[in-house]
């Protein structure tokens, strides 16, 4: 565990318990705790990642590995950005109004537990208690569609974390010791490495489950699907990209150490990581539900981050961090976005939306910047970190894995047009002549999240300098 | 700072950063954001202009960012780019000035104007690159521009031509990306000004070429350039004429023109898919009713002209396709203004039912015979003077099927553009009632290009000298 972290961890936990009894009588006071305690959080996090005294000496005074900062700084982020969204979207007479608050801290501080955690138990721990609090946020609204994708999230997830479990326990059983360390140290030895390797594959094969990669697909776009609108943010967001995306690329990387007698495991994940990218961008094609079509571009673009952790390389590390911020902040977008035309519009089915950008400017537009981001057009920071992952790919030699991950950006791009066409530009729909711009508190998380996306496109130098940092002291 | 430096960044940073500041403009009102869409124009004009004296004096004006990796944002001014960043520039400049009458009865305005000074923006940022990887970033950004702008009507058929246009022009750039990525890993860097001279792989050159030609709308990618007619004929006119087509051609020159040293068998078959191209569309141009479609097939086929010269490996040739690409913009951005002009008071785009619009609208009519004629290349005319330096490098040491197949071509243009003249000016008129001239700002707009297109002819000793010198100077591997 990573100690000097460890407050980020604590206080949302202890907010978490504190609003039940606090906002028992006025329930906006959770909206102002929660959202205060994030912010917070969020400042001091900045405060030590972009001093200008840590940005002029390259990064090099962060703490620890310097990705568990990262990652904590991405919660954070994502996570203010669905509480601040949700106390002005969430209806006033909604019961749980308190529980939905607590869930979410809990949720982050479970997030934070999971990328600061040294040991593969204290992982397993977290990622359990994030399972249950998602499992619970899903149905915040009570409605059908909310408990089938809780549900499927349940029934697919838990085997996983059983698979996960018995895992662990051959660890357990051959190595004495759970650390991430101690894993390092046996994994560079000569010691037999059956049963090892055997447990490293179940555990990934657990992790590839929760990261919902082709063809362990079937529950994502269901539960984003059915879920409570800003959840959905939240889910696609954040949570699946810690529980299961964050866990692959550790163990991936651990992996590496193995010295090429794993080499089988990472080809697959590889293999299984293109076969994502392919799967996720056509079936996105083929969809007429907006959450939907985002829930597979989301399964396509998780299959960038773990083509990138198979191949393990410093690079390849590089673009996966990269590229999991960038997902972090254009999934929170567009599904805030397509909350907010929820709202305004009454649906999300494509078919009956279309001509929103008059109606609805700055979430039109925010989407496309979110969108363009996404198929990796430059300069906005998604390509930056698509041309790492294809540059490592090259490098290593995989020359037609790093053409064919290149060429599906087209296909991206398409089910991108596919989308703007039927939503926003394109002819005016009944729907549009009623609906209008939502108001300016539900605009500015997608807002900030562009100004990120544009921000790490434009600034790109030096967050390449602080995933060089990261890529270091994490395989180095 | 020196002088010319910041007028080279000030050339690519005050569209790029300007065109967002339209919307902001747009608020306070919209005579404001008109004139702050021109002034845009106009002063990147005048920042790309004034670095002609500087490169003419034989120096380069160079300015650096730093990125990992070799990425480095480099804008260098040397002649090729200045001379590419000041026509496309003028050409825009004087398109903007006619959308000012042109756009605005229509919705959507302010991003049109911001459209259309972002793609000013990026294709000087393009122009300027030195950086391989940069010219690509750039070369997306026009891409983008473009979708928003052939999409300026929002009907299902305006909107699903524009998704075909950035959708093939973007599975080009991704070819061209690959192409990118081995000349990286060849050569180890993307600085065009380090690789000058070196040794280009075929596959990779097959790949960037790929990319080249499906934004310059050659065979066999050509088909979203008629289709991108749907757009106002300002954009079909900055597509066709100052940006985006001239994109691929400006990519070839620089490219393999003046870093890559080609190889032979590659320069050849460029040939014979420019040659196919130029047949293939001017017997398009000679068939199809729709004017504007008639004028985007005789673009696709005059771009062919343009990279005979250059892949000619001939110094006469590649001087000749520079001229080429200076008379080009200038008389088919005439064209289009015309047609948009025609288009907008007959409100047609069939031929046939024009006919006999020379009494009613004679200034328009005069400027569309004098672009028609430059293209054609008939003397005095500036787009003589290219094409036919143009064809008497291929001729030094072109093959003969490949010069046959370009005299059929230039034969069919003059016979497409005749037929397209007499079937709008001449004749019986068609079921019309005589429509009204355009506005003053139109037809002065298209006069001057017109005008600018006989004046190039006479002083054709200007273009000609600053290309020779250019082609001298730079050039790679020519004869």
């Amino acid at each position: 565990m990573d100690k000097g972290l460890l407050a980020y961890l604590l206080i949302p936990l202890f907010t978490a318990v504190l609003i039940p009894f606090i906002a028992r009588n006025r329930p906006r006071l959770a909206d102002i705790f929660a959202n205060v305690t994030l912010l917070a959080g969020l400042v001091n996090l900045l405060w030590l990642a972009l001093r200008p005294s840590v940005i002029a000496g390259g990064f090099a005074d962060i703490p620890g590995d310097a990705l568990s900062l990262l990652l904590v700084a991405a919660v954070y982020l994502v996570g203010l950005c669905v509480t601040f969204f949700s106390a002005y979207f969430m209806e006033e007479g909604l019961p749980n109004r308190q529980a939905y608050y607590s869930l979410i801290l809990t949720s982050i501080a479970a997030m934070t537990g999971v990328v600061t955690t040294g040991d593969f138990f204290t992982l397993y721990v977290f990622i359990e208690v994030l399972a249950v609090t998602s499992f619970a946020l899903i149905t915040t609204d009570d409605s059908a569609g909310g408990i089938e994708g809780a549900i499927k999230y349940f029934f697919l997830t838990f085997p996983a974390s059983a698979l996960i479990m018995v895992g662990i326990a051959i660890f357990m059983i051959s190595l004495g010791s759970l650390s991430f360390d101690s894993l390092r140290v046996y994994m560079s030895s000569d010691m037999p490495d059956g049963p090892v390797v055997f447990a490293s594959a179940l555990i990934m094969l657990g992790f590839l489950i929760k990261s919902g990669v082709v063809p362990f697909h079937a529950w994502t776009p269901d539960a984003y699907q059915g879920s409570y609108a800003p959840v959905s943010a939240h889910l696609a967001g954040i949570v699946t990209k810690i529980s299961g995306v964050y866990a692959v690329v550790k163990l991936a990387t651990l992996l590496r150490f193995f010295d090429g007698r794993a080499q089988a495991l990472s080809e697959l994940v590889m293999f299984l990581g293109l076969l994502s990218i392919a799967v996720g961008a056509i079936a996105a094609l083929r969809q007429t539900s907006f959450k939907r079509m985002l829930a597979f571009s989301s399964i396509s673009q998780v299959g960038y981050i773990v083509l990138a952790a198979g191949l393990g390389t410093p690079l390849a590390i590089m673009g996966a961090v990269f590229h999991l911020i960038n997902h972090a902040t254009f999934k929170t977008t567009l599904f805030l976005n397509s909350a907010s035309l929820e709202k305004a519009a009454g649906t999300t089915d494509m078919d009956k939306l279309g001509g929103m950008e008059h109606a609805m400017p700055w979430t039109s537009w925010t989407s496309v910047i979110a969108l363009l981001s996404t198929a990796g057009v430059p300069p906005l920071s998604g390509f930056w970190s698509k041309l790492l992952i294809i540059l490592a790919l090259w490098e290593s030699g995989l020359k037609t894995y790093a053409v064919l991950a290149l060429l599906f950006s087209i296909v991206t791009l398409a089910y991108f047009m596919i989308m703007q066409r039927k939503v926003f530009f394109g002819r005016k729909s009944p729907a549009a002549e009623r609906s209008s711009e939502v108001s300016a508190p539900l605009l500015a998380p997608a807002v900030l999240m562009c100004g990120v996306i544009v921000a790490l496109g434009l600034l790109f130098p030096y967050f390449y300098q602080y995933v060089k940092v990261v890529a270091e002291r994490i395989i180095l | 700072m020196d002088l010319p430096i910041q007028m080279l960044v000030t050339a690519v940073a005050v569209p790029v950063f300007g065109a967002f500041l339209i919307p902001i403009a747009a608020r306070v009102s919209v005579p404001v954001r008109n004139a702050f869409a021109v002034l845009l124009g106009l002063f990147t004009f005048f920042a790309a202009a004034s670095l002609l004296k500087l490169v003419i004096g034989g120096q380069t004006a160079t300015w650096t960012l730093a990125f990992p990796r070799g990425f480095d944002l480099i804008l260098h001014a040397d002649m090729l780019s200045v001379f590419m960043a000041s026509v496309s520039a003028f050409v825009s400049a004087i398109i903007l000035i006619y959308s000012l009458d042109y756009i605005s009865h229509y919705e959507n305005q302010t991003e049109y104007y911001a459209m259309v000074v972002l793609f000013l923006g990026s294709m000087m940022g393009l122009v300027f690159s030195a950086n391989l990887l940069w010219m690509y970033v750039f070369w997306e950004m026009t891409g983008f521009a473009s979708w928003r702008l052939v999409g300026f009507f929002r009907s299902d058929k305006d909107v699903a031509k524009a998704n075909k246009t950035i959708l093939v022009t973007v599975f080009g750039a991704l070819c061209m990306l690959v192409g990118i990525i081995m000349v990286y890993f060849d050569h180890g860097t993307l600085d065009l000004r380090s690789l000058h001279g070196s040794a280009i792989s075929m596959v990779a050159a097959g790949f960037i070429l790929v990319g080249i030609l499906s934004k310059s709308a050659t065979l066999p990618f050509s088909t979203w350039l008629p289709d991108a007619g749907v757009a106002p004929s300002t954009v079909t006119s900055l597509l066709h004429a100052a940006v985006l087509v001239k994109i691929g051609v400006y990519a070839y020159a620089r490219i393999f023109g003046v870093t890559f040293a080609a190889p032979e068998a590659f320069s050849s078959a460029v040939l014979y898919i420019a040659g196919a191209s130029a047949l293939v569309s001017a017997g398009a141009a000679l068939i199809d009713t729709d004017i504007k479609r008639i004028i985007a097939y005789s673009t696709v086929s005059q771009i062919a002209f343009i990279f005979l010269g250059l892949a000619s490996g001939n110094k006469t040739a590649f001087a000749g396709a520079l001229l080429y690409i200076l008379m080009h913009s200038i008389a088919k951005g005439g064209l289009f203004l015309c047609a948009g002009i025609i288009e907008q008071n007959t409100h047609t785009k069939d031929i046939n039912k024009m006919g006999g619009l020379f009494s009613s609208m004679p200034v328009t009519g005069a400027a569309f015979a004098l672009c028609s004629l430059s293209v054609m290349g008939i003397p005095p005319f500036g787009g003589f003077f290219s094409k036919f330096l143009v064809f008497s490098g291929a001729a030094q040491n072109g093959s003969l099927p490949v010069l046959l197949m370009f005299l059929v071509g230039a034969v069919m243009t003059l016979l497409y553009l005749v037929r397209l003249f007499y079937k709008i000016f001449l004749g019986e008129p068609a079921g019309h009632s005589s429509p009204k001239e355009g506005s003053v700002t139109m037809v002065a707009s298209v006069m001057a290009l017109a005008l600018i297109g006989l004046a190039l002819g006479a002083l054709i000793y200007y273009p000609s000298a600053y290309a020779e010198l250019l082609t001298n100077n730079l050039g790679v591997n020519l004869q």
